[in-house]
């Protein structure tokens, strides 16, 4: 079909996306887009919903951290970010998530608020809590893994003896 | 904005991890409500930039329990909080001037009405809005809250109540930055303007408190300092 004539083409805006899991998740594109349109549905309704008109266009995830891209229709970015709040699990695993930015290009978006890969995971074993632990650490922040599953934790929090 | 959070062992998060998020976000602090939780707090605050409370939150099946806790508690954190839950739990902590925050008054078979809501705002005793539920459940659940919390929203702010809002986050991937829970706020029917109160309010008790506990304070309007007559 002949596309729109400009004055008539949807204007959107882009949100810039970080995202955040325990180390072990695995969560692709699909997955994601999956769950912010079940978050959008269940917040805003299928009006709503259909008006902000969620997608995610770029998404990199790698040991449990990533970022992404979100389109948003302009005038709904207030909509959009209270769905996006809610998305709080994609694909069974917990993600924490938090928009960055938003820009009125996907390149604005990117060179602004992207790219900022996080620093190389490395695997260590620490005494935490009085016991040896396996962990993930990157930029001072430490997955500490249990019985019961990860603990988020800092370096602050690791006895001295762990090297 | 301030966040009151479930830091380690309550939560999956240590109070570092929270901070160290918070500060990310753009939160001027957090509120560390946890009975087990003592992390080294100036260690804390110096590695994250942003402020830290230490606060307790009283989870008591009763009120004759917490009674009792929010007495031998009280003197050792800046900010105490009581888990409601129960109508008995609701009215116990609107009822007396020693408790800061009742929290998740609708949770569970909980309700408030205006008499409790006129006594908070008399005793100046915190109601939270809790949008963990929001966030977080979905279905029924999540419309039951959100009809509690509309209900809350109409007593409060018809008592002109006192109130704090929270995403009560137990760890730090439920975290959610202050314009993110803005957002979610406006979706679901309040001002943007009062959740920024309620999130600013956590900073504002703090302060208050800290200020009630140092050296110089004697009694509201008394205080020990230089004669400046």
């Amino acid at each position: 079909m002949k596309h729109l004539p400009k004055h008539l083409q949807p204007r959107w805006r882009y949100l810039a996306v970080g995202l955040e899991a325990w180390p072990d998740a695995d969560v692709d594109r699909s997955d994601f887009q999956r769950a912010v349109w079940y978050a959008a549905g269940n917040l805003l309704g299928d009006p709503g919903s259909a008006d902000a008109d969620l997608r995610v266009l770029h998404f990199t995830f790698e040991d449990g951290a990533g970022e992404a891209v979100v389109r948003v229709r302009r005038g709904e970015v207030g909509p959009a970010r209270a769905a996006l709040a809610c998305v709080d699990e994609v694909a069974g695993h917990q993600v924490g998530l938090y928009v960055r930015g938003v820009s009125g290009t996907i390149r604005g978006c990117e060179e602004r608020y992207l790219g900022r890969r996080a620093g190389v995971r490395a695997e260590r074993r620490v005494v935490f809590e009085n016991d040896r632990r396996r962990c993930y650490v990157r930029d001072g922040n430490v997955d500490v893994d249990g019985p019961d599953g990860f603990t988020g934790a800092t370096e602050l929090d690791l006895d001295s003896e762990s090297t | 904005m301030y966040e009151a959070v479930h830091a380690h062992p309550d939560g999956d998060a240590t109070a570092a991890r929270f901070a160290a998020t918070a500060a990310r976000m753009g939160y001027d602090g957090v509120v560390v409500r946890a009975r087990d939780a003592a992390p080294d707090y100036s260690a804390v605050r110096e590695a994250s930039d942003i402020d830290v409370v230490d606060a307790v939150e009283v989870v008591a099946s009763a009120p004759e329990r917490a009674s009792g806790a929010v007495g031998g508690l009280r003197p050792d954190h800046t900010l105490l909080c009581v888990r409601g839950g129960t109508d008995r739990l609701n009215r116990f902590a609107v009822e007396g001037e020693r408790v800061d925050v009742l929290t998740r008054p609708m949770a569970g078979d909980g309700d408030v009405n205006h008499v409790l809501a006129n006594r908070a705002a008399e005793n100046g005793v915190r109601i939270e809005f809790d949008f963990g539920p929001v966030l977080r459940a979905t279905g029924g659940e999540r419309v039951r809250a959100l009809r509690d919390l509309r209900k809350l929203r109409e007593l409060v702010a018809d008592a002109d109540a006192p109130f704090v809002v929270s995403a009560n986050p137990a760890s730090h991937l439920e975290l959610r930055a202050p314009r993110e829970l803005v957002a979610v706020g406006e979706a679901i029917g309040f001002d943007a303007e009062t959740v920024r109160v309620g999130l600013c309010e956590w900073g504002e008790l703090a302060d208050r408190n800290r200020h009630r506990r140092s050296d110089s304070f004697v009694e509201p309007g008394v205080e020990r300092g230089r004669y400046d007559g």
